[in-house]
């Protein structure tokens, strides 16, 4: 069973404790518009913001070098990459605007995310989606995301922060099943939905 | 203009100007997620009041001496639109009462949402009032924590405001702009309904203890009812669909 809740709603004594539950005077409380899913006893988030963690793979874009052999990547409006080159043996180059894939090494001050493995992605396209909605279009072990990938051979690369690079196939095919996953993350039974309407495209 | 001399009878036949009993609030409607560009938004009507509301961020405090680098700053600007009003309040940019209300506003918010989950960056609240009718921060404090909660901040609780205020020797709620220029209290209140802890609370005119007791009461009452209706507009938004 799943039920609606707003910020500041009380929820069962049992809910796992994390990130959106906080607790006052004994009781728990939602911080944030989600899901309250009574099997899992867990929140899940409708709405939020990407917090960077140690691991995620990113994408960004390399913003104006400012001093040689150090890049800032701009992930979200809030959290700002950043890639220290000297620290890798053959010392990769990037340039403005280039569209890189990195993962997280390490978080400073909540919003500064140190960036190792760097990749400069070749062209394709990125487009935008809530990072909240990630989850969801990766799917339990993969699943919607290769589905995709399979049946519009699309090559698709999921960044935690909300940004997807996409190339090959058909895109467009690929961009719109992506959006329809973030447009209906909430309802039960996508990867049949979108299976079924892929199919029908293709 | 308010003055005692033409001062017009306000309560007919034990009812307000406009036919609602002295605890009654006028009627009110939410739509979440108006606005694409926005990380959050809302549109709300309250009685003749029309108000937008659109949250951008958290991003990087601009300019950047405003930013704060152990906690987030909350940046309000309220603002009428020059059409908004019947004259008198009908210049639109930052004047001396948008000014004040924006700080009021901003203080509601600062005691919810979780600031220091964002170090060095701001949230911006912008509370644009398209057609007043009195009890405009109210309604601008009830819009801005839909769409607070639309862009998925993080915050304590659903804020609602509303106004309490005093006609004769009775105590009404959610005061208009006729009621509001003649009456003889007039209070508008912010309140975190999960323990109804008081966000804002400002007085113009005079209450003596037992109204003000009253007034407060009425405001928690129907606090039940906005909260109600915040809440179902953000659930509109997932149903829809």
């Amino acid at each position: 069973m799943r039920q609606f809740v707003t910020p500041g709603e009380e929820l069962p004594n049992d809910t796992k404790r994390n990130e959106y539950v906080m607790v006052s005077n004994g009781k728990a409380y939602s911080n944030i518009l989600g899901f309250y899913d009574s099997d899992r006893k867990d929140i899940v988030p409708l709405e939020g913001l990407w917090k960077p963690r140690i691991g995620d793979s990113v994408i960004g874009v390399v913003e104006r070098p400012t001093k040689p052999g150090i890049y800032n990547v701009k992930l979200t409006e809030f959290v700002q990459g950043l890639i220290i080159t000297s620290k890798f043996d053959s010392g990769p180059s990037f340039e403005e605007n280039d569209v890189i894939e990195a993962t997280v090494a390490n978080v400073e001050r909540k919003r500064l995310a140190i960036l190792e493995r760097p990749r400069k992605l070749a062209v394709g396209q990125t487009i935008y989606v809530k990072p909240v909605r990630i989850p969801r279009i990766i799917g339990k072990s993969e699943t919607m995301v290769s589905q995709i990938s399979r049946l519009t051979g699309a090559r698709i690369i999921i960044g935690r922060n909300g940004i997807i690079w996409l190339n090959g196939g058909n895109v467009a095919l690929a961009i719109e099943a992506i959006k329809k996953v973030e447009r209906e993350a909430h309802t039960s039974g996508l990867t049949e939905k979108i299976k079924s309407m892929l199919e029908a495209e293709v | 203009m308010a003055s005692s001399l033409n001062k017009p009878e306000l309560i007919v036949n034990g009812k307000r100007l406009d036919g609602r009993d002295f605890n009654e609030l006028r009627p009110l409607k939410i739509e979440a997620n108006v606005l694409k560009n926005a990380q959050g938004s809302a549109y709300l009507e309250w009685g003749n009041n029309r108000v937008l509301a659109a949250v951008y961020g958290p991003k990087e405090a601009m300019p950047r001496h405003t930013a704060d680098p152990t906690k987030g700053v909350v940046k309000c600007r309220y603002s009428m639109a020059p059409f908004s009003g019947l004259g008198e309040h009908g210049r639109s940019g930052p004047n001396r009462r948008a000014i004040e209300i924006s700080k009021v506003t901003k203080e509601v918010f600062e005691n919810v949402i979780f600031l220091n989950e964002f170090p060095g960056s701001e949230i911006d609240v912008f509370i644009e009032i398209l057609q007043s009718d009195g009890g405009t921060r109210a309604a601008g404090i009830t819009a801005a924590a839909v769409a607070l909660a639309n862009a998925g901040i993080k915050m304590k609780d659903l804020v609602y405001a509303v106004s309490a205020g005093r006609i004769g020797d009775h105590v009404v709620l959610d005061v208009n702009m006729i009621e509001d220029n003649y009456s003889d209290a007039d209070m508008p209140m912010a309140i975190s309904p999960k323990n109804n802890e008081i966000l804002l609370l400002q007085m113009d005119g005079g209450l003596d203890t037992k109204q003000l007791k009253e007034g407060m009461e009425m405001v928690i009452e129907a606090g039940k009812v906005i909260s109600k209706v915040q809440r179902d507009a953000l659930k509109a938004i997932y149903e829809s669909k």
